[in-house]
């Protein structure tokens, strides 16, 4: 039965209002015929509003989650499961296979509780062309050339302004990131090692700091930490401290998202007054592949009274190949984006080139959308008929990223992580800093990991995850 | 009001309940907006504190488990690094800020210019005004391990450093917290000293007048005359402060880094990172446990307190 409100709750990613958010959602309502109440707390503080949502039973009908709240909100039974209405719906008979399998890695014990409009993305290098040329070397391909590089970068001139050793191969805003997949910002350094949760080859969860190639990791980190490679002051870099360094010509390595994140990071290097030319890397051979944050999506909560119909008119609509799908890929058009003629802040599109408008909260810049290559459910057919003009650098940077990544393993919350994880996060990232920047003995400090509970707290979530299996 | 006298004891009558508030009705209505904001955020939000013997993880209803998040709480030894670094490091920043706020006040209390005195008090307490954020990214700035530090760059260029081994002050467990306190002097001194310029001023000039004629110098004059009057002020200013100790967290949080968590987890980022670093829903049980020790810890500083001021002042903070 087709619903006459839903209730959406969305964080800061969505269109905020002074972005033409009821605009969107009227336009939604003259497609579908349904009216969209549209909840959106402040960005940085929208999960503590979920949280409040939640504990004050009013819960929205659909609501967007992260991966880490998705996985923890399912198993907590907040979500609908919407297995057998994505076996059954239009949606997944229209779908390729690998969007299939980015929507089904939201699976959590082989049920399905969202769907979400594109790929997790990650992390690729890209390491600056003038950079390369001037020290004479070439994109690295192995661990021995990407050091070598790292080596020139640091102790040579690199940036051509005839002073050596005033600049640093690569920066990160941490030695280890904030959140899942964690080693996204170092891949070349971590490689083959993951300071969390994994499925082995043999479908078992471990716990990858446990594992030899951890230490590994933490003797590259911090050799090349003493050596001057890593920016001493990765520690506590933010991502807008890394990237204004990137700028500025103190680093010529930067390890950052795919896809549009190219173009910026360009735009941004002739602001600076530098030289734009990027190269976007495959992963090195002893990485093998980038990785695929888990992605979260677009929920139907038990709370919704009509999950069916939420489904069939709210989420197939995504997907739809028509104007509904316009709608979710590019806004309103006229405000959000046009595809005529016409010159917008300094850039000329050709008619039929759809290109993001100016912007109305912050006037001068554009409108900007992924690349199609990001997201899921865009059959061939749309992308002939619908020509968005991405920037060829995002494009390639994002092509290069899908074919060298894996999906990084999903976990589900349990008792025991929502006990220990803090604490072991904490000793955990704790032993990395006191490795790489205090020159901390290694088997002294996973000593460290036992005798102050690491090990026990490990042990007790990886036997609560396979328990689930 | 009727007095009555009897065998020389008098004997006062209230007036009836009603009538007072009557005749008072119009101070009751305008303290009846705070009276509701208080009894709204600060006295219904305290029966939260019974989620501290639960299982809660918002989604579900809180499950009963009488003490056994206490229980957990005092066997972790992140949860006791925690509760004896936020004693230390609060009692001795106080300390420290109380020291340097009476030192520059004494010093401010000599200048003989009334303008430029005003001029320096203005500036030196402006830092008290800036968000914590914004100090920790000043200081980020200013003590970056690379030449762009300023503090590096002036200790390479005078010797002491040598280029490329430059100091990352808020990245070494040994100097980490000296920076921290560093860094409180500097906010939070101008504006003590508000407080203790103002007991200054209202010293008799003529105590120095007489003790110039004595022929005491001005040291003799600071140490004999001005420190005493002070001394009043200052046990008070620290007793009053003292109750404050455990609710440290926004200068440790935005200052701290994961190569100083020893040194620097309090009792409040502990708090934080078991709420939002759990990687899934926490058990808001655990942490209602653990916040609910910090106000017991809290409350019973407020009293020791109290029972000082009373010792020190003749009347409680309370």
């Amino acid at each position: 039965m087709k619903p006459e409100k839903i209730t959406l709750m969305v964080d800061g990613t969505f269109y905020t209002e002074p972005n033409a958010q009821k605009e969107w959602a009227e336009r939604f309502k003259e497609l579908t015929g349904i009216e969209l109440e549209i909840i959106q707390p402040d960005h940085a503080t929208y999960y503590d509003s979920v949280s409040q949502t939640i504990a004050a039973n009013e819960i929205p009908d659909v609501i967007l989650l992260n991966s880490t709240y998705y996985s923890s909100y399912a198993s907590e039974g907040v979500l609908w499961d919407m297995t057998d209405a994505w076996n059954n719906s239009d949606i997944k008979k229209n779908m390729s296979e690998s969007d299939i399998a980015v929507e089904e890695s939201l699976m959590l014990n082989g049920r399905l509780y969202g769907l979400t409009r594109g790929r997790g993305n990650g992390a690729i290098t890209y390491i600056k062309k003038q950079w390369l040329d001037n020290v004479g070397l070439d994109v690295p391909t192995t661990y021995e050339e990407y050091l070598a590089v790292c080596e020139a970068f640091t102790k040579g001139d690199p940036d051509g302004n005839g002073v050596d050793g005033d600049t640093y191969a690569v920066s990160a805003a941490g030695l280890i990131g904030p959140e899942a997949p964690w080693v996204n910002y170092l891949p070349e350094f971590y490689q083959d090692a993951y300071p969390s949760f994994y499925l082995d080859d043999n479908g078992n969860w471990v716990d990858g700091f446990t594992e030899p190639a951890m230490k590994e990791a933490l003797e590259r980190l911090r050799d090349a930490y003493a050596a001057g490679y890593i920016d001493p002051e990765t520690l506590t870099n933010d991502t807008k401290a890394v990237r204004n360094k990137f700028y500025e010509n103190k680093t010529g390595i930067f390890t950052y998202w795919a896809g549009k994140w190219a173009d910026n990071l360009r735009a941004n290097l002739i602001v600076n007054e530098r030289d734009p030319e990027l190269v976007a890397c495959p992963p090195i051979a002893e990485v093998g592949t980038y990785i695929d944050r888990s992605t979260g999506g677009y929920c139907i909560t038990n709370a919704c009274k009509n999950p069916e119909g939420v489904f069939k008119y709210f989420f197939e609509g995504m997907f739809d190949g028509g104007d509904l799908q316009t709608l979710w890929l590019f806004g309103v058009e006229g405000i959000h984006w046009s595809q005529e003629a016409e010159e917008v802040n300094g850039v000329t599109y050709e008619a039929g080139q759809i290109h993001g408008l100016d912007s109305r909260e912050n006037p001068g810049t554009s409108y900007s959308f992924d690349c199609l290559a990001l997201d899921v459910g865009i059959s061939d057919e749309y992308k002939a008929t619908h020509n968005l003009a991405s920037p060829d650098v995002a494009i390639a940077s994002q092509e290069l990223f899908n074919a060298h990544s894996r999906q990084e393993d999903r976990i589900v919350s349990t008792d025991e992580m929502s006990e220990f994880n803090g604490d072991l996060m904490t000793l955990k990232k704790s032993i990395i800093a006191n490795v790489v920047t205090q020159g901390a003995d290694i088997e002294a400090e996973f000593a460290r990991f036992e005798s102050e509970g690491g090990a026990d707290w490990s042990k007790q979530i990886v036997d609560s995850l396979n328990a689930l299996k | 009001m009727k007095r009555k006298e009897s065998t020389g004891t008098i004997v006062v009558n209230k007036k009836p309940l009603r009538k007072r508030l009557y005749n008072y009705r119009w101070l009751y209505l305008m303290f009846l907006p705070v009276f509701i904001f208080e009894i709204v955020f600060h006295y219904a939000p305290m029966f939260g504190v019974g989620y501290a013997f639960t299982d809660y993880k918002i989604v579900n209803d809180a499950t009963f488990v009488g003490f056994k998040n206490f229980i957990r709480m005092f066997k972790m030894a992140n949860f006791w690094q925690a509760f004896w670094n936020t004693l230390q490091i609060s009692i001795l920043k106080l300390l420290l800020t109380t020291l340097a706020a009476v030192l520059v006040s004494l010093l401010l209390n000599e200048l003989r210019s009334l303008r430029f005195k005003k001029l320096t008090q203005t500036i030196i307490y402006l830092p008290h005004f800036l968000s914590w954020v914004v100090v920790a990214s000043i200081f980020a700035m200013l003590l970056a391990p690379t030449q762009e530090g300023l503090l590096n760059s002036l200790l390479t260029s005078l010797g002491i450093v040598e280029r490329g081994s430059e100091i990352y002050f808020l990245g070494r467990q040994d100097l980490w917290r000296p920076v921290f306190y560093l860094i409180n002097i500097w906010k939070e001194t101008g504006w003590q000293t508000i407080i203790f310029l103002a007991t200054l001023s209202s010293i008799d000039p003529g105590l120095y007048e007489a003790a110039s004629i004595d022929g005491a110098n001005r040291f003799q004059r600071v140490w004999n005359i001005t420190v005493p009057a002070l001394m009043n002020t200052i046990v008070i200013v620290i007793i009053l402060n003292l109750a404050k100790v455990m609710n440290l967290f926004e200068p440790v949080y935005v200052l701290q880094n994961d190569a100083v968590i020893k040194q620097s987890e309090v009792i409040q980022t502990y708090i934080f990172n078991q709420t939002f670093n759990s990687g899934g829903i926490p058990n808001y049980g655990y942490t209602t446990a653990v916040g609910l020790f910090n106000s017991l810890i809290s409350c019973f500083l407020v009293l020791v307190c109290n029972a000082l001021s009373k010792k020190v002042r003749g009347r409680g903070i309370v």
